[in-house]
């Protein structure tokens, strides 16, 4: 395999994950598990880029903004774009992040954790905070790689056909409904 | 931004290698001095990288900082590089041209040879490369061993392919992007690679695009 047909798979294989990503997040009330059992709940918010096209015809859409309803993005999607790039929420109790995740390499851009206090007390143990940190972004990448696994699985086995179908019906609600 | 900021923003990596030989990281620290970030403050060198402690950019020796912490090797790469504006390089060159000129025509020639040009732009890169102070970037750089995971917390394509040369440079181990392409690879049984390889983008909404 080539790096240049491997990075074009990975764009390809990224933009229905995030495409995948939102439509689930909607039908399934962003309710999900890691494998370990690990309940969490993700939202597709404030931030969703679409892109459609190549070369010269590419075109891109980016909706933003604390409250939209990501109504351009929608119609991009009725009109055969992918998300390209997409802002989560993932809460798991009262702890919550935030993160951008991208189609093409799957890069985790201003991840935000549950706020940890680096300030030290007396006498603590620096090495502590960063523990608890480290532990908490990792989290949130283990919530991105149950999202994900849960895609992969589903996109190489024959139950893909009827996903892709039950997409293309929620494309078209959203995106007539959505001006 | 480390991985310590409010906000980060990361890249992560697989080691390719099933397995890790205790005694490379065992001697993690002594690897990276050997690969340690060395300074260009005092030259006109362009740039210079290399390995420095997780929280600190001047410490190259690794010893007041431990590199092991708990399940982790933390460590970062640094970066600096000296950037001459556009517009000082021009007008430093147009100066220097201009001399040049004058005394080639002193000389009873009309012009510079392409050669003589080139050379009169290398000799004022050098000149203003000396005068300013080359700019740190750290970036910093968390290895889980009991995952064989390791993120870099950066996403600029150029520090990310550096940080990948580095890396088996001093490890002598492979990283692969956890990429669509590569984490897909990962997961899927053998007999399904040849799907992932062989794949075409899923049309979502027939009839458009």
């Amino acid at each position: 395999m080539d790096l240049e047909r491997a990075s074009r798979i990975a764009t390809g294989l990224g933009q229905e994950f995030l495409t995948w990503l939102w439509f689930v997040s909607e039908r399934e009330n962003g309710l999900f598990a890691t494998p370990d059992g690990e309940a969490f709940r993700f939202f597709v918010e404030q931030r969703v880029r679409v892109t459609g096209g190549e070369g010269e015809g590419r075109e891109t859409a980016v909706c933003s903004g604390p409250m939209a309803s990501l109504a351009e993005a929608r119609t991009g999607l009725a009109a055969g774009k992918k998300v390209d790039s997409v802002r989560l929420r993932l809460e798991k109790d009262e702890a919550e992040w935030s993160v951008s995740v991208d189609a093409a390499r799957l890069t985790l851009t201003s991840l935000k954790t549950p706020k940890v206090d680096m300030r030290l007390e007396e006498g603590e143990d620096p090495d502590a905070r960063i523990l608890e940190k480290l532990f908490l972004l990792e989290q949130a990448m283990d919530f991105v790689d149950a999202l994900w696994a849960r895609f992969v699985m589903l996109r190489f086995s024959p139950a893909w056909e009827a996903e892709v179908q039950d997409l293309g019906r929620w494309i078209d609600r959203r995106g007539r409904f959505s001006d | 931004m480390g991985f310590l900021a409010g906000s980060t923003s990361l890249t992560r990596f697989r080691l390719v290698e099933d397995t890790v030989e205790p005694t490379i990281l065992a001697e993690a620290a002594e690897r990276l001095r050997r690969y340690a970030f060395r300074d260009i403050d005092n030259t006109a060198e362009e740039r210079s990288f290399g390995w420095v402690a997780f929280g600190n950019m001047l410490d190259t020796s690794f010893e007041n900082e431990p590199v092991d912490l708990g399940d982790y090797l933390v460590f970062a790469l640094r970066l600096d590089t000296r950037r001459v504006p556009a517009a000082v390089f021009k007008k430093h060159v147009t100066v220097a041209m201009g001399q040049a000129l004058a005394a080639a025509k002193a000389e009873g020639k009309k012009f510079l040879s392409k050669d003589e040009k080139l050379e009169i732009r290398e000799r004022v890169a050098l000149a203003l490369r000396a005068r300013f102070l080359p700019i740190p970037a750290v970036f910093q750089v968390v290895w889980n061993v009991r995952r064989h995971h390791v993120y870099l917390a950066s996403v600029h394509p150029k520090v990310i392919d550096l940080f990948h040369e580095m890396f088996s440079q001093t490890f002598d181990l492979h990283l692969e992007p956890m990429d669509p392409y590569f984490a897909a690879r990962a997961l899927l049984d053998a007999s399904k690679l040849s799907l992932l390889d062989d794949h075409a983008p899923t049309i979502f909404t027939p009839g458009v695009a």
